[in-house]
């Protein structure tokens, strides 16, 4: 059986749903039996959605750029 | 056309209207820095997202729509990024330098494979509840900061983004494996400074 080290090792082509159709059934059969893996993956998608949510851009002037941009499509006619 | 999402925001783009901009840049300009930064490096990578902002604005009234605009805009962004590299062959930057936490590593475990040190419960369990906190925030700052340009890249396009892990390859002219190597290397990173905090309350 998939050891849990072997599991984390796996983890993001089980979330990116890369895994062989076996690798994919031992993850899941692993996952079934072993409560702190599955702690694992909810705390690794938790943290995928940190992710997500954060506000990455910093204060840029993106609207100054929208406008240029604009302006540029306008005076290409 | 075969993006109809697309096509809406295309014709207001085409007649010049600002508000399409705001969206289009707002939408796109992360990723688009994101496939600057891993192909050009950090110093060159903000001139390439103009001249690539540019040329998307010079060929606009070419766009057929056979890709999605996404695609398109990200596919000039490469081209303009690769092009600014034409003499300088790049190797595949594979670096992993050490987070701010650690990661998920060998010494989790015993030698059979099982946890030695598994995971607690966390505190606070929606990602709402955690960024409130601006500690945290500006601890995975950090540790987003720490990650090579590859690996920052990689995460942008799939998990902002929600590119396909082939698409990623086709951008930076990576291997899969690469990829996927890129792309778990940097989640374990954010999980263990996530994991950090909730255990001890600071960074």
């Amino acid at each position: 059986m998939l050891s849990c080290k072997e599991l984390v090792a796996n983890s993001s082509d089980y979330l990116d749903n890369r895994l062989s159709l076996s690798r994919g059934l031992e993850v899941r059969l692993h996952l079934t039996l072993c409560v702190n893996c599955r702690r694992f993956i909810r705390q690794m998608k938790i943290s995928q959605a940190v992710y997500r949510k954060m506000q990455l851009e910093k204060a840029e002037d993106l609207d100054g750029l929208a406008q240029k941009l604009a302006d540029a499509q306008r005076s290409s006619d | 056309m075969e993006y109809p999402e697309d096509s809406a925001l295309l014709s207001r783009l085409l007649s010049g209207e600002e508000s399409a901009y705001r969206e289009l840049v707002a939408t796109y300009q992360g990723s688009m820095r994101a496939v600057a930064l891993a192909i050009v490096g950090s110093r060159n990578s903000d001139e390439v997202v103009q001249d690539a902002w540019l040329a998307v604005v010079n060929s606009l009234k070419g766009f057929q729509g056979r890709s999605s605009l996404k695609t398109w805009l990200l596919t000039i962004t490469a081209n303009t990024a690769k092009t600014r590299l034409k003499h300088n062959r790049r190797e595949v930057l594979m670096d992993d330098l050490p987070g701010p936490h650690g990661t998920i590593g060998d010494d989790r475990f015993a030698d059979d494979g099982h946890w030695l040190m598994a995971p607690h419960e966390w505190h606070q369990d929606t990602p709402e509840a955690m960024l409130l906190q601006n500690e945290l925030r500006e601890c995975l700052e950090k540790t987003l900061g720490s990650l090579s340009n590859m690996q920052s890249s990689v995460l942008v396009l799939r998990e902002r983004q929600g590119l396909e892990l082939e698409e990623i390859c086709n951008l930076l002219d990576i291997s899969l494996s690469n990829v996927r190597v890129l792309l778990h290397r940097a989640r374990l990173k954010m999980f263990a400074t996530l994991e950090h905090f909730e255990e001890t309350g600071q960074c």
